[in-house]
């Protein structure tokens, strides 16, 4: 059963192949996306934590995305 | 009810939304590819190759969809001039590229064993790959060119012309003589396809829509965080 599955008829290698190349460069993509967002974020967040306390008031206070980003980052590191 | 369009509430949203399609995702995937290399029968014609369909159809769908969802936005962004769309337009146009592409490579490996080569210049290829120039034209603009307004304004206009090859890709099989068969899927009318084939195929495309939908988040909200770091470098 798994040699059929595998060879598919003789169209196995068009089959297969084209499975992987759309789910490898799925897995890419994500994988580089994922890993811009996370890269963004932790510099959001230390740009946050060079801020004088005064300005991280601010800051914190007027956005809510800063005080999102900041306290996962914090959670994460 | 527009305070949900503020960034911040649409940032708090995408947080939500990404954890619901992470936690559903891998489940449906898994269901997605047993029907379509296990369940989902061979062809009585093209055999097993056909189940390449399951990824080629969906890819070239959503090709197709985010470029028409592109032109659409941007329309709209030339009219209504709102800032949200450019962020929108310019995280969905990667995912699109990236479909087409595939559209085209897994065409191009069914088309050996169908029609005995990987590649001919018929007008649904060819209009296929003009759409791939379309999004990298439109890509380029952004990244090429440095002024922002004048940026926005040269990839809507790019994406306005392309949205005309759409029709011509949908319609390509009917107007001229094709390799391509005619489409078995009809929105309007009776499709032609079996429902044992059918039904995988929706649920392939669902799971590459959820995917899409993720990729965009994810990109959306790196945009959003990318325009905070900028005022914040302003104090």
């Amino acid at each position: 059963m798994i040699k059929d599955l595998v060879l598919m008829n003789g169209y196995g290698l068009f089959v297969w192949s084209s499975f992987a190349i759309t789910f490898l460069t799925c897995a890419v993509v994500y994988y580089k996306t994922r890993k811009t967002l996370k890269k963004y974020e932790k510099e959001f967040a230390k740009e946050i934590n060079e801020l004088s306390s005064e300005q991280k008031k601010v800051v914190l206070e007027s956005s809510k995305i800063a005080s999102k980003v900041l306290s996962s980052y914090n959670k994460t590191f | 009810m527009l305070n949900f369009f503020y960034n911040s509430n649409i940032f708090l949203w995408i947080e939500k939304l990404i954890n619901f399609i992470n936690s559903i995702f891998f489940v449906l995937l898994l269901a997605a590819l047993s029907f379509a290399i296990i369940f989902s029968p061979p062809d009585y014609l093209q055999g097993d190759s056909v189940r390449i369909m399951y990824v080629h159809v969906p890819a070239a769908w959503i090709g197709m969809g985010s470029f028409t969802c592109i032109a659409l936005l941007s329309i709209i962004n030339f009219i209504f001039k709102i800032k949200n769309i450019t962020l929108i337009t310019k995280s969905i146009a990667p995912i699109g590229l990236m479909f087409t592409c595939l559209a085209i490579v897994t065409g191009a490996i069914w088309g050996q064993p169908t029609w005995g080569t990987f590649w001919a210049w018929d007008a649904r290829i060819t209009s296929m790959l003009i759409l791939t120039i379309f999004y990298f034209i439109f890509i380029a603009t952004h990244k090429l060119i440095s002024e922002k307004d004048k940026a926005h304004k040269i990839s809507s206009i790019v994406a306005i012309v392309g949205l005309i090859n759409i029709p011509i890709i949908k319609y390509s099989v009917e107007w001229w003589n094709t390799l391509h068969q005619p489409a078995s899927i009809k929105i309007t009318g009776s499709s032609t396809i079996h429902s044992s084939m059918l039904m995988p195929l929706m649920l392939m495309f669902f799971v590459l829509i959820l995917y899409c939908a993720l990729i965009f988040l994810m990109k959306y909200k790196t945009e959003i965080i990318r325009i905070k770091r900028k005022s914040i470098k302003r104090l």
